[in-house]
């Protein structure tokens, strides 16, 4: 069963120009419940089997490093974590 | 709502002030063993096999039981045990290295004293700290464990090399055990490969199909087969975390077998679901008070009385502690916490089931525990939630202890947690900032900006004045000097004027920054005077970064006078009172530094007077040019010259100019630029000419190739078969004609002259 939620809505319309938000996408192992989704607020979450993707944009490396540190607080193994695109050059 | 006021009230309440007890008492309890674990020697013998070892890694992702292996090996060695629990907030070395010392301390009162009373000084010495505690460490003359919990918490730079230093300089009596979610960056492969590393990780730490029968069966009498388990295990990966929640789940369903066999096809993530599913089975009262404790973090039975509005908190928490619902029960003082990766769980449930639940606890506990006399950790539940006109009134109360006590990078991280609005509230605040950002160095662009917001405090916020703040801000301008000479003494007259009429407290310090201005403006005399009655004040005493930075200036004015022997009086009490030490960095330490330099060059030991100095100006280093920096470079300039080290001195002059050419007004330093660059072509055209004040014969050139190693004066005679003291009066005479006084300066010259080659020559 795949089934998508938005846990929060990302708001991309503000993005400055020039700054280098990238779309990401991280893939833990395990299908994870809607209120522990909670921990990656703005990111969109999707349950593959046995998996859960999150992706979404991530305006630096600071708040990327912060989405590897709730992945590690709640014990998630990380399967993938992948820069999708370059939204500062459009 | 901010705490009203007139000034003298406040001067009062800053006069009141106690000193703030900076250390959270639950961070240095270990946590209590209970008697029904799991007993898993095999890992009680990996980290035996570590004796010997200087540090011991252990890292594995929240729920592998590493606090626990860690805790049950440290009860059957029986030795003594300081432990320290990390977090975010021990990114500074004087903290992080304060609590050590303190657990150290606690094994045995003296142990940690004397590192305890270096770290409590206005500009603590890491390294200089961290040998003390070692000192005493090894006087104890037992064995003795450290153990740093939640290591992963701590990535800032100067912390890890701190750990690094203490690790090399690490007495055999002690054992040092981090625990860690994430590889510290300690320089572990090195360690590895040298063998002083022991480390427990990952795939040790899972449990075995044998210790999941234990723990399930044998212990959790839970009706399951041996497929059953490895079921189970596999599914969990043996996360013990997660096959502890299993057990509490599986104890309330009819059928556990059957259970596990569906659980083992399911692919929700394990902890994740067995959390739910065991918080789910939980009587509504002791769920809502497990994850309403959860947010707390570390509490105490009162703490939960005052926040959840009860009086049984102490009978809920032992029954969940009965229940093995991962409660863990800290050593001393009554504090608890919820096991971290459940607490975790909890608390995305918690905000699922009732948004807005978390933020009232962490309210009404950040007002619980300031009431209380616990400010830090007040101020971490306010952190959480961001409230920034708690944490503006805590700081009010307490930054300035803070500033006198070490504690400015942690004062610094908090206010700038604050939004600028608050901080133009209170304006006194952004003053403390400017002040904190200075004393840490490399904060010229976090100085420019507070300092700015007490100016716009001024013209905003008309109806609450700060002379206070505002007197604490021109006495950081005219300290700091920044890029303009002439605006740093207007800002010091003006501090000084303030602090005479309101803010008296301040008074020492404005006329230290005063000084410091008008001597680098060219003033000595007026410097002078203003010095002096910094350091003459009768609170001079007590106002030791004021103090010691008056004594830097009068140092200088001195020793450029010529009236060494006062000079030196005054940089060694300048030391005395920073008790600066090895490298730390601080900035009165480098204004220490710096006046120790000029004093030493003018005695002639130019090698230690260019130590001296080096460190001054790595200390004045920032993102933006300096008067200061550009002073410290020119002097340094004029040590190198000395030396005979002409390239150098001319790299070290050209890096002064260009900052000069940045400056708006550079006061003296732009003469003494050219001071030097005219004694720099002057030994640049001696050295052309190969000019010296008189060649070395023969004999003393042989000796003079000596000197350039390492050998002692009885070892080159017996070399040169001559005796000790032929080679002593052929070095005096070398010093004499090249103008030198000591044997480094000595070969440093005779490298500059091309004299060391001469004798190697094969003509």
């Amino acid at each position: 069963m795949t089934f998508t939620s938005r846990v929060c809505v990302a708001d991309s319309a503000g993005d400055a120009p020039g700054m280098a938000i990238r779309e990401y996408r991280l893939v833990v192992e395990g299908e994870l419940s809607d209120p522990a989704g909670r921990a990656f607020e703005g990111m969109t979450l999707t349950r593959e089997l046995g998996k859960t993707v999150l992706t979404g944009s991530v305006r630096d490396q600071a708040e990327l490093q912060g989405l590897l540190q709730r992945v590690s607080d709640l014990g998630l193994t990380l399967l993938d974590a992948t820069a999708l695109d370059e939204r500062s050059e459009s | 709502m901010a705490r009203a006021g007139n000034v003298n009230e406040r001067a009062g309440a800053r006069a009141r002030a106690p000193d703030v007890p900076t250390l959270v008492e639950a961070k240095l309890a270990a946590p209590r063993l209970r008697a029904e674990i799991v007993q898993r020697p095999r890992i009680l013998q990996t980290l035996d096999a570590g004796d010997g070892a200087a540090l011991t890694v252990v890292a594995a992702p929240p729920g592998y039981g590493k606090t626990t292996a860690v805790r049950d090996w440290c009860a059957r060695r029986e030795w003594p045990l300081a432990w320290v629990t990390l977090d975010t907030g021990d990114n500074d070395p004087v903290r992080l290295w304060r609590y050590a010392a303190t657990a150290v301390n606690r094994v045995r009162d003296g142990l940690g004293r004397t590192a305890l009373q270096r770290l409590s000084l206005a500009a603590p010495p890491t390294e200089g700290s961290v040998d003390e505690l070692m000192n005493g460490v090894a006087a104890f003359g037992k064995q003795l464990v450290l153990v740093l919990d939640e290591l992963q918490t701590v990535t800032d730079t100067e912390c890890l090399a701190s750990i690094d230093y203490a690790l090399e300089h690490l007495p055999p009596s002690l054992r040092l055990i981090t625990i860690t979610r994430t590889d510290p960056a300690l320089g572990l492969a090195q360690l590895r490969a040298r063998g002083g590393l022991a480390e427990l990780r990952t795939e040790e730490l899972a449990f075995t199909t044998a210790e999941a029968h234990e723990l399930l069966v044998e212990r959790g009498r839970l009706d399951l087969d041996a497929h059953d388990v490895e079921l189970l295990r596999a599914r969990t990966e043996g996360w013990p975390a997660a096959l502890f929640l299993a057990l509490l789940w599986l104890r309330t369903v009819d059928d556990p077998g059957r259970a596990v066999r569906e659980f083992g096809g399911d692919h929700r993530f394990v902890a994740d679901y067995l959390s739910q599913v065991v918080l789910g089975a939980l009587p509504e009262d002791l769920r809502s008070f497990l994850m309403r404790a959860s947010v707390l973090g570390r509490f105490t039975a009162k703490l939960c009385d005052g926040v959840f509005g009860r009086s049984d908190s102490a009978a809920v928490l032992d029954e969940l502690e009965r229940s093995n619902l991962f409660i863990v029960r800290l050593e001393r003082g009554g504090w608890l916490r919820v096991h971290s990766l459940f607490a975790e769980f909890a608390r995305y449930h918690l905000a699922s089931q009732e948004p807005g639940a978390a933020a009232e606890i962490h309210h009404r506990a950040a007002e619980w525990l300031r009431w209380r006399g616990l400010p830090v950790e007040a101020a971490e539940h306010a952190t959480a939630v961001g409230d920034h006109e708690f944490i503006a009134e805590l700081l009010v109360e307490h930054h300035l202890s803070m500033i006198r006590q070490g504690d400015a990078r942690t004062l610094l991280r908090w206010l700038e947690t604050l939004p600028d609005d608050t901080l133009l509230d209170h304006p006194e605040l952004a003053a403390a900032a400017a002040t904190a950002a200075t004393m840490i160095g490399q904060g010229s662009i976090a100085r420019r900006r507070f300092l700015k917001l007490v100016d716009r405090a001024h013209t905003e916020r008309p109806e609450r004045p700060s002379a206070y703040g505002e007197a604490v801000a021109e006495m950081v301008r005219a300290a700091s000097v920044d890029g303009d000479v002439g605006l740093a003494v207007q800002a010091g007259r003006r501090a000084v004027e303030l602090a005479q009429c309101s803010a008296d407290d301040v008074l020492v310090a404005a006329l230290a920054g005063y000084a410091r201005a008008l001597y680098l403006a060219g003033e000595p005399d007026e410097a002078w005077t203003t010095a002096l009655q910094a350091v003459e004040h009768p609170d001079a005493e007590h106002r030791l970064p004021g103090h010691a930075l008056a004594r830097s200036t009068l140092a200088l004015v001195a020793a450029d006078r010529g009236r060494l022997a006062s000079a030196r009086m005054h940089a060694e009490r300048a030391k005395a009172i920073v008790g600066r030490n090895g490298t730390s960095r601080s900035w009165l330490g480098a204004n220490a530094a710096g006046a120790l330099g000029v004093v030493l060059a003018g005695e002639g030991s130019l090698a230690e007077a260019e130590h001296e100095l080096a460190y001054a100006e790595h200390f004045f280093r920032d993102e933006v040019a300096t008067v200061q920096h550009a002073w410290l470079l020119v002097l340094l300039a004029r040590v190198r010259c000395r030396r005979g080290r002409l390239a150098e001195a001319a790299t070290t002059l050209r890096s002064a100019d260009e900052a000069i050419a940045e400056f708006a007004d550079g006061g003296c330093v732009a003469a003494l630029a050219a001071e030097v660059a005219r004694e720099l072509e002057q030994a640049e055209a001696r050295a052309g000419n190969g000019e010296i004040l008189e060649s070395p014969s023969v004999a003393e050139l042989t000796v003079l190739r000596m000197l350039a190693t390492n050998l002692s004066a009885r070892e080159i005679g017996a070399e040169l078969f001559l005796s000790p003291n032929t080679i002593r009066s052929h070095t005096r005479a070398i010093y004499h004609k090249l103008g030198v006084s000591s044997r480094s300066d000595a070969v440093a010259r005779a490298d500059a002259l091309d004299l060391l080659g001469q004798t190697e020559s094969p003509m």
